[in-house]
């Protein structure tokens, strides 16, 4: 009977807390009526941010998977010295305001940058065009795929990889035959989340690529340009990202293998802030 | 439900954020202030509390009910548009402006005149329609007959801020701001005038809010802005007075 007040007091603090975070998502929906939502959503506006947002966000996914795999699977499976260093160096960007992310990419690849001159006399430009979108989406989701991909890989079992390689299958398959099937749950629910956290991206964006209708302006972009000047198209659009944030989670949620795998990689990632 | 209830008010009272303040600070106002008057508001009062950005970003909080005392914008579109609704008293204009063209110091697209930004590849930045330092922008190609330059637009940018400092990173070849914005980054950019012929009259205006938590202070402030000091002030920044 002693505890009862104790657990009064949690259930209170889990009741705050959902009702923190759920009420603002739900005021979004109750603030518009669904049919004027899919209006919006159709306006030129909404359809560019769309297109814009869904082709930089692929491209940089696609490089993000390519390159991001083999570079988790490497950092997972080998101990070498300056591992650790290098899985520290990875999640900086993480937790690194995207205001500095904007500026640091300028500081890089800006035309007055560190590589300026390199990739003017190439003929290069980069800032305020897509590319300049692709580079911030990758800049910052990039490091949750190969942070988490460690994680999946590293939940392997060795055994079976050591098992692959004396049956006489060579490092590459076994790569590909064993380690990525069997990390291939953990994998699939890094790259859902390293997708939504890149069609999130904005404070790089807005610096580097700059915001041009059609070109680089992305949803999340759209949504504080038309802040002031229509409310509801930006009402819509952030509807919208979160309908597609809770399809995300429910892929992370129901792909089978993540369950026994959350407690490993949920563990550093989950107060990494993904605004 | 209760709980619900509560929740609900400590997020209304909480909701605005950042220049809320406290209901302490009595004689302090809170001023949401147009980007471009970001270095001379301080000037005229430091004590009060300063919310700057785009002149529309701020009209919108107040529209949400943000508890601002006093709202000073770079045009008098917002602040009318508030009168109307009932939102703040009657604005009254308290400074002008006028637009420049700037470039970065080391101009690397060669631009001299309006008619430079038509050349092949010129990075231009304006404010966004809807933004008036962008509407202005637009009337003064308009007046012009150069609405053609447009083409080059890389970026649009929600306040003058942005616009500034894309140019004095040197990443723009060129952007168009209030000749008010040039002084602070003058190491770094270059500024063109612009014919007078063309020039939209930018009028700023000043307003208490109507349900301001700190009525006498926001009062106190305006009359200080439209003061001797202020006026020394405004104009030492730059800045035409009415």
């Amino acid at each position: 009977m002693r505890r009862r007040p104790f657990d009064v007091l949690l259930a209170v603090s889990v009741g705050l807390v959902l009702a923190f975070l759920l009420l603002p998502l739900l005021a979004l929906f109750l603030r518009i009526a669904p049919r004027d939502l899919l209006s919006q959503l159709t306006s030129e506006v909404a359809v560019d941010a769309l297109v814009v947002s869904l082709k930089t966000s692929l491209i940089a996914h696609a490089a993000v998977l390519l390159v991001g795999t083999p570079a988790a699977y490497l950092l997972a499976t080998r101990r070498f010295r300056g591992r650790s260093l290098m899985l520290t160096l990875v999640e900086l960007p993480l937790v690194l305001p995207p205001a500095v992310a904007g500026i640091a990419l300028f500081a890089a690849f800006g035309r007055a940058g560190l590589l300026g001159d390199t990739l003017d006399a190439a003929g290069i430009s980069i800032p305020f065009t897509q590319t300049a979108v692709v580079f911030a989406v990758v800049f910052v989701s990039s490091p949750f795929y190969v942070r988490l991909g460690v994680s999946a890989f590293e939940a392997v079992d060795p055994r079976l990889l050591e098992a692959s390689r004396t049956l006489g299958a060579g490092p590459s398959r076994t790569f590909f035959r064993v380690a990525l099937p069997l990390a291939g749950g953990g994998l699939s629910a890094a790259s859902a989340l390293a997708f939504a956290r890149g069609l999130g991206e904005f404070g790089a964006t807005i610096m580097f690529a700059g915001s041009l209708q059609g070109v680089t302006q992305t949803l999340p972009l759209a949504i504080y340009a038309q802040l002031d000047l229509d409310f509801d198209v930006a009402l819509a659009l952030g509807a919208f990202l979160v309908v597609v944030s809770v399809a995300v989670l429910l892929t992370v949620k129901l792909l089978p293998s993540w369950t026994r795998f959350t407690s490993i990689s949920l563990g550093p990632s989950a107060r990494f802030d993904s605004s | 439900m209760r709980k619900l209830a509560l929740a609900l008010a400590v997020l209304a009272g909480a909701g605005c954020g950042g220049p809320a303040g406290g209901g302490d600070s009595d004689d302090h106002p809170t001023v949401f202030g147009a980007s471009s008057l970001t270095d001379v508001l301080p000037k005229i009062d430091p004590d009060a509390t300063y919310n700057f950005a785009g002149s529309d970003d701020l009209a919108a909080q107040i529209q949400q009910g943000a508890p601002a005392d006093v709202f000073a914008a770079a045009s008098p579109k917002y602040p009318d548009e508030l009168y109307g609704d009932g939102k703040v008293d009657k604005p009254v204009v308290f400074a002008t402006n006028k637009l420049v063209l700037i470039v970065p110091k080391a101009n690397p697209a060669g631009i001299h005149s309006v008619n430079d930004l038509r050349g092949r590849d010129v990075k231009l930045v304006v404010g966004a329609a809807g933004v008036p330092v962008g509407d202005y922008t637009r009337t003064l190609l308009d007046d012009m007959g150069a609405t053609d330059v447009l083409d080059q637009v890389v970026s649009e940018e929600d306040d003058v801020k942005g616009v500034v400092g894309k140019v004095a990173l040197g990443e723009a070849d060129a952007g168009f701001v209030y000749v008010t914005d040039v002084e602070p980054v003058a190491e770094k950019v270059t500024a063109i005038q612009l014919p007078t012929s063309a020039q939209a009259q930018i009028r700023y205006e000043i307003a208490v809010v109507e349900s301001a938590p700190h009525h006498d202070a926001a009062h106190a402030f305006v009359e200080e802005v439209l003061g001797a000091d202020g006026r020394s002030a405004l104009s030492a920044a730059g800045f035409g007075l009415p």
